[in-house]
């Protein structure tokens, strides 16, 4: 081997194909869940806003080569605090908690999964960042759980996958991160 | 502190040929080239990193940072000192100065590779292996002290010059070679998220040089033959009315006495019209005919200084930069259109004494643009000459005709790639 390995043109057309259909299929059980629960409040098209949303700047930093998983998190939190002032401004009714961040929080996942997948080298520098959205889930969990919200499937369903994302993770990189986490905290 | 000041203020102009890069160069069309070196042992890092410090000392034409100025972009003495890292990203990316502390060419490393990534403002393919030699032989001296103890007493006579020679050499009355119409564009889906395909075919120059020898071809003619005929049997149209245009670079120093380490290249085109049937045989006589026709130095010297005399005229030079930045820009829309394909041969790469024992083979590659979406370079060493395509086509269809073609003949090859595209078989 004379270059590092770069991911086959191939497969990367195929796991770009896969990861879109499920996206796609994600998007159809948010309608259909938002049909069954709540018809009156269509957040599921919020969603699908927010993953197109974070393909553009996934497929966008990819190809400036620029520090994706940053980029994410850094839009991931602006966003967050956006809403969250949306509904502050609105009387707050706590949507922004319970629907809002939830599905930017999934957004953002979906994201640094395709990433972890197309970008295979970097696993290590994505499970970090992956580290601080799983606090943030669970800071945004507790704080739902703490409100007087009826519905909370979303901060539930976001949790869970932040959790499985980073486990997916560790899984794929779980010595190097336990290198860094001991460099970083200086343990 | 006091010094780096002293040292900023050294400046110096662009050469003719390096104004417009800065112009009209960006990620999508970046003029990138890349000299590659694989040695026989795995790289150092620290080791490569006091090679490069010193060698850029002796150049000091390439210790160099771009800067805007009102009408033109100039150098300026960059005070820092660049970074070796490891090889991650596509070959010959552009170069974004800002992210590599001011320096307009990258030095990287790979197992037992050793990369220079050049931006053309800063030189070209020539004087980019003379300076890529030095960092090379200080990094075998450093590396194999005893061995190459008396190979380290070489006395280099280093000429850093860098005198604008277009301008020194360019004839006022010659006139220019017209208008050129725009080329066939190689057709096919590109490669998804920005990569780049690098396929290397490692050809045995003397099995080479016997084939050349029955058609009374130099190796250039005969691989840009083999190069059209692979384009005109994999992907041209036979419908198009545009023909397939290959763009040769031609070094200067070969026609015009010159030692400066800047820019001093032209270019000739070979242009096959759309024909019903072409052979082999048709292709290379034309490709001939064309190599004679256009390397007469009066020819050399006329496209040359239609060059230097739309840099040189007085409305052009009057306009401000960012002015000309949007003007250029637009007109290279059409101008980029003038060429199918581009191929840089830049022959053999000597290397003196002892150190050759430490070095495997040599490789070049051009960087691919939007519409030159394969670009072709090859350089000698030994008895291989290494031909490279770099593309962002989704596809290696030429490629594999380019391989198969030479096979046939007899003659051996061996294939190195980035994995980007399948393996040719």
């Amino acid at each position: 081997m004379i270059y590092p390995k770069k991911l086959n043109s191939r497969k990367s057309k195929i796991i770009i194909d896969v990861l879109l259909i499920f996206t796609m299929l994600i998007s159809a059980i948010l309608i259909l869940i938002n049909k069954l629960t709540t018809p009156n409040v269509s957040w599921a098209y919020i969603a699908i806003c927010g993953f197109v949303y974070f393909w553009v700047t996934l497929i966008y930093s990819l190809k400036r080569n620029t520090n994706i998983a940053a980029h994410i998190l850094l839009h991931m939190i602006t966003t967050s605090l956006v809403v969250l002032y949306i509904d502050k401004i609105l009387n707050f009714t706590g949507w922004s908690i319970c629907i809002g961040i939830p599905i930017i929080l999934m957004a953002a996942n979906s994201t640094m999964l395709g990433l972890s997948i197309i970008d295979s080298k970097r696993y290590i520098r994505y499970a970090i960042y992956q580290l601080v959205i799983v606090c943030i889930s669970i800071v945004q969990f507790i704080i739902a759980m703490n409100l007087n919200i009826d519905f909370k499937v979303l901060n539930i369903v976001s949790v869970i996958i932040s959790l499985l994302n980073f486990i997916i993770s560790l899984i794929l990189s779980y010595k190097e991160f336990y290198k860094i986490i001991i460099c970083k905290f200086h343990i | 502190m006091k010094n780096n000041k002293k040292e900023s203020l050294i400046w110096r102009r662009l050469d003719n040929s390096a104004k417009i890069y800065p112009l009209s160069t960006g990620r999508k069309y970046s003029t990138v080239f890349r000299l590659s070196v694989l040695l026989k042992e795995n790289i150092k890092p620290d080791v490569l990193q006091d090679s490069l410090n010193e060698t850029l000392e002796k150049y000091k034409s390439f210790k160099v940072r771009l800067k805007k100025g009102f009408f033109w972009h100039y150098l300026e003495n960059n005070p820092k000192l660049p970074i070796v890292e490891e090889e991650k990203e596509y070959p010959c990316k552009y170069i974004e100065p800002s992210l590599n502390r001011g320096y307009l060419f990258k030095v990287t490393y790979f197992a037992n590779k050793i990369n220079i990534d050049i931006y053309h403002v800063l030189t070209d393919g020539n004087s980019g292996t003379i300076f890529f030699k030095e960092i090379i032989y200080k990094y075998l001296e450093k590396c194999y002290p005893k061995e190459l103890e008396n190979e380290n007493k070489r006395i280099i006579k280093i000429e850093d010059n860098t005198e604008d020679s277009y301008i020194k050499n360019y004839d006022k009355y010659s006139k220019s070679n017209g208008i050129i119409k725009s080329a066939y564009k190689l057709k096919g889906k590109k490669i998804r998220l920005g990569a780049v395909s690098a396929i290397h075919q490692i050809i045995n120059l003397e099995q080479l040089k016997d084939e050349t020898k029955k058609y009374k071809a130099t190796i250039t003619q005969y691989l840009t033959a083999v190069l059209i005929y692979s384009i005109y049997k994999e992907n041209y149209n036979k419908n198009s009315k545009k023909s397939i245009k290959v763009c040769i670079p031609v070094n200067l120093k070969k026609y015009f006495p010159s030692k400066t380490m800047s820019n001093f290249f032209s270019y000739i085109f070979v242009e096959i019209k759309n024909k019903e049937v072409w052979t082999f045989e048709e292709i290379l006589e034309v490709v001939k005919n064309e190599f004679e026709k256009q390397l007469k130095e009066e020819e050399v010297l006329k496209t040359m200084s239609g060059n230097v005399k739309f840099g040189n005229n007085i409305l052009v030079k009057a306009v401000p930069l960012l002015l000309k930045i949007i003007l250029v820009r637009f007109a290279y829309i059409k101008i980029r259109r003038i060429s199918t394909i581009t191929y840089s041969n830049i022959g053999r790469i000597g290397i003196i004494g002892n150190y050759k024992n430490y070095i495997d083979n040599f490789l070049m590659l051009i960087a691919p643009g939007q519409y030159e979406r394969v670009k072709c370079s090859s350089c000698t060493y030994e008895n291989n000459i290494v031909f490279t395509f770099t593309s962002i086509l989704n596809d290696n269809k030429i490629e594999k005709s380019f391989y198969n073609f030479l096979k046939n003949k007899g003659i051996e090859i061996k294939i190195e790639s980035n994995g980007v595209l399948d393996d040719i078989s």
